[in-house]
């Protein structure tokens, strides 16, 4: 600390002055600060008016018209609470720029839009002004931010430090489970009540705020309050942790975000690779290994009675291998719970009622013609479904498969002749179920295959123990498998008739050309 | 200035509109369109440009000049044995990519906004789309306070059902918008609802998805049958709610 005694700064004065042009500059340049103070409360009042009481409510209580179908549900302004907050943790009032940052970015996984796009920077400071007299807290200063101590840049060392600290007690693990996907042991609530999941530490873009170590660090430091989720930096915790000791675990929670099984929007086609041999049953096999995978989103059931609102899933990854007697698709996704009706612990952690957890495929009954398709909702009557649904099993029945036949979202399912073998496994937070299915061992077989040619598959999730049965689960609309073509000779046969054909024209006109300059001498 | 030979022109225009397609469509608007529609488009530009061209007997003489020359005339040997390897090397190359297995998802071309139909039925009434209006338009002047809870409701329809695809901003991209094909439809943009009457739109919000005429591939629209969920009453309300949020005006049937 410089401590500047008054003879002191009058002697440096020529040369701090440049020092104070520089901050007032500063000042001038990011003005956030500056009007977050003096935020206008009439103008912030207006904007919230048309923006935000559909979900936050006239009064601020959270208690808009959608708050019983939004999971998270929205905040209720009059508690003053904040989960994402800079403030130290024994501190409850955010800084300004907090609220600001929230408003700016919104917070992913959840309904909470960012405004960045629609309002204006000075019409969010005044909405951060307008909300703080909700709880009072236009009369109260925040605490002060958040030690951050000096950075640890990230290395291999530390991520390894971090993730002996994020296991060492069961620190993080305990909530967020060992490989960090939030497989929960226990059945977490927030303050209002409702049901909370602890984050999937690999999913980053369901991150409140982001995967940035600094964010991290604050998470860590500061807890998400309202939630189970604590803080680290609270003296009173066995699991305390120092400063340096958090940004290890930062450094480790950045580096568990997925690089593969993500989804990327162009890329709507399901490989089936061909195998000479067998297809493995396990997973880790190098076949397996080295098929494609393609990520798809899982959208909750939002269109046929009964609609499902909160769900629990949001991607599925799906590779596929085929052969000449049978084509297998292995599918994998993450589900924070075993789903084991019966078993006294996965009923503790579940929702007031559990069921199975289920994976179902869909393919078109009859070959599509032209651009028509079934339904993508369970087909309808003229264009039938088939269904291949593996079953997790409870504690009495093993798990089981089966194919099925759907006519329409609102109509029965039927059984079908046919028969498809699954087998799924849970591990650390993720499913994997693997499909197998004989071409052609019966006449109607499910799936007419051809090399070469594209198959609509949609897929649907049940997580049993997110009160998922029936109609409500999560679903992919319509996707693409394609078996690719073993033949690589083709595009050489087509490539040396092309040449010959040209070649062989070009001998004729040159036979014509000179034929012709023959006659005209 | 030299003319430029019209075997010439018409190679730099099929060019030219060639790579203004790949600029804008691909490197700007970032693969806009599938390269099968493409092609499909440059076929019907050079059959365009060959049609011109050889609207004449004379044009098609001077467009063919410089190939004929090139057979023909004794001192174009040196460039007449280049092109005649390099063409059929190029034309091989171009079927072996052809050939190989292509991994593009086959093309699906839908109309956004289909021909309503004149008549429809919903809520076991028929309604002639033709002459439907919304029954709480006219509060806009009549009653300002009456219409604008109006409004309030459907502020209420909607957040409690739509935001979820179409967004809490109304601009398609609600939560769920990233894993829907179709996306939801922005109702900010003047493309969608400013373009449209409100008789179409409640067709559209009372039948949905399936409700659509197949050229409009009813089979993957997620925009659910709001029949079965939403009273008549709540529909309109809804209707007046997009357009006051958005500050679009409903089109009218005299336009
Ligand atoms: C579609 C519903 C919806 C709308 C509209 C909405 N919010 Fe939210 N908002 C939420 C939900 C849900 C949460 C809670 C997220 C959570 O708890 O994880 C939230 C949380 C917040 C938070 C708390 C941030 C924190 O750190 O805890 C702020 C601030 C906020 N909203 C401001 C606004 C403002 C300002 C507007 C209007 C411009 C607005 N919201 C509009 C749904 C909405
Ligand atoms: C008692 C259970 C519990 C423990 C222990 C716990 N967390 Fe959490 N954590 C949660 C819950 C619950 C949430 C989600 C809160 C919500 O609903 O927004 C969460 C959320 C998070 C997030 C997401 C932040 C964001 O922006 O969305 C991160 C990162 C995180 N935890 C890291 C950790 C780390 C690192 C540790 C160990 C040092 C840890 N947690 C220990 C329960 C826990
Ligand atoms: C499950 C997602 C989903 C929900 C929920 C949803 N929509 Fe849609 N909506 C869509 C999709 C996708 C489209 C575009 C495809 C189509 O035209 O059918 C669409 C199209 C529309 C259109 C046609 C606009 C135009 O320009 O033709 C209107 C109007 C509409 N929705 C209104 C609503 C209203 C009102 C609600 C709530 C009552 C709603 N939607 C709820 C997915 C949804």
């Amino acid at each position: 600390m410089i401590t500047l005694t008054p003879l002191k700064f009058s002697r440096k004065l020529p040369l701090l002055l440049p020092l104070f042009g520089a901050i007032v500059l500063c000042l001038s340049v990011v003005p956030h600060v500056a009007f977050a103070a003096e935020g206008d409360v009439e103008n912030g009042e207006a904007v919230y008016l048309k923006r935000c009481v559909g979900c936050h409510g006239i009064d601020g209580d959270g208690l808009g018209p959608g708050y019983d179908r939004l999971v998270p549900p929205p905040r209720d302004f009059t508690s003053g609470m904040f989960k994402i907050m800079s403030t130290a943790f024994d501190g409850y009032v955010p800084q300004d720029q907090d609220i600001y940052e929230m408003i700016r970015l919104g917070m992913p996984g959840t309904a909470m839009p960012g405004w960045a796009d629609v309002l204006s920077e000075q019409d969010m400071w005044d909405l951060v002004a307008y909300l703080k007299m909700f709880p009072g807290y236009d009369e109260e200063t925040p605490g002060p931010v958040v030690d951050y101590g000096e950075q640890v840049a990230i290395s291999a060392e530390s991520i390894e430090i971090g993730k002996t600290l994020f296991l060492e007690d069961d620190r993080c693990s305990e909530c967020h489970g060992d490989e960090g996907k939030g497989d929960a042991i226990k059945r977490l609530l927030g303050d209002n009540g409702e049901r909370t999941w602890p984050r999937n530490l690999t999913k980053p873009w369901t991150f409140l705020h982001s995967n940035d170590p600094k964010d991290v660090f604050t998470r860590i430091s500061v807890g998400i309050p309202g939630t189970q989720m604590p803080s680290f930096a609270d003296p009173a915790s066995k699991l305390q942790l120092s400063i340096e000791e958090r940004w290890h675990v930062a450094n480790y929670v950045n580096s568990l975000a997925k690089t593969v099984e993500v989804v990327s929007a162009e890329n709507t086609v399901v490989k089936s690779h061909r195998l000479d041999g067998e297809i493995a049953d396990d997973p880790e096999d190098a076949a397996w290994q080295e098929a494609t995978p393609t990520t798809f989103f899982l959208v909750p059931q939002l269109i046929a009675k009964t609609r499902h609102f909160t769900p629990s899933n949001d991607t599925i990854t799906a590779r596929s291998l085929y052969n000449d007697d049978e084509i297998a698709v292995l599918l994998k996704w993450d589900d924070r719970t075993l789903s084991l009706p019966g078993d006294e612990d996965a009923e503790k952690i579940a929702d007031s009622s559990i069921y199975e957890d289920q994976v179902a495929i869909q393919l078109p009954v009859n070959p599509t013609k032209g651009a028509a398709k079934p339904y993508f909702v369970l087909g309808d009557k003229e264009r039938p479904v088939s269904l291949w649904r593996w079953r997790s099993g409870t504690t009495t029945e093993p798990q089981s498969a089966s194919v099925e036949i759907a006519t329409g979202p609102q109509t029965p399912v039927e059984p079908s002749n046919q028969t498809v073998q699954a087998n799924g496994r849970y591990e650390s937070g993720t499913w994997t179920v693997l499909f197998r299915q004989k071409l052609n061992a019966d006449h109607d077989s499910a799936l007419t295959f051809a090399e070469g040619e594209f198959i609509p598959m949609a897929f649907a999730v049940w997580d049993g123990s997110n009160s998922e049965t029936e109609t409500k689960h999560t679903l992919t609309t319509w996707y693409w498998m394609l078996p690719e073509s073993s033949s690589t000779a083709l595009p050489f046969i087509g490539a040396i008739l092309a040449l010959l054909i040209v070649i062989g024209l070009e001998m004729l006109w040159l036979r014509a050309g000179a034929r012709k300059r023959e006659a005209e001498a | 200035m030299q003319k430029i030979p019209k075997f010439i022109q018409a190679l730099l225009i099929v060019f030219g509109i060639y790579f203004g397609f790949i600029l804008v469509f691909d490197v700007i608007l970032d693969h806009l369109i599938p390269n099968s529609l493409l092609n499909m488009y440059m076929f019907f530009i050079v059959a365009g440009v060959l049609a011109v061209y050889t609207f004449t007997e004379e044009g098609t003489r001077e467009l063919l000049a410089p190939i004929k020359s090139l057979v023909e005339d004794p001192s174009k040997v040196g460039t007449r044995k280049i092109v005649f390897v390099v063409v059929p090397i190029l034309v091989a190359g171009y079927v072996f990519m052809q050939l190989l297995p292509s991994v593009e998802a086959p093309l699906e071309l839908r109309s956004i906004h289909p021909a309503p139909p004149s008549t429809v039925k919903i809520y076991g009434k028929r309604y002639d789309l033709r002459t439907l209006t919304n029954p709480y338009r006219e509060l806009e002047h009549e009653d300002p306070e009456e219409f604008s809870d109006m409004v309030e409701a459907g502020a209420d329809v909607y957040v409690r059902n739509c935001h979820f695809c179409h967004g809490d901003k109304l601009d398609g991209q609600g939560p769920y918008a990233a894993g829907l094909n179709p996306v939801p439809l922005n109702f900010q943009d003047v493309g969608t609802i400013a373009q449209l009457q409100e008789s179409f739109l409640f067709w559209r919000i009372a039948t949905g998805g399936p409700g659509l005429p197949d050229e409009a591939a009813p089979w993957i629209s997620s925009m659910p049958v709001w029949e079965e969920f939403l009273t008549e009453e709540e529909i309109w309300q809804v209707i007046l709610y997009l357009y006051d949020y958005t500050g679009h005006e409903p089109r009218s049937f005299e336009e």
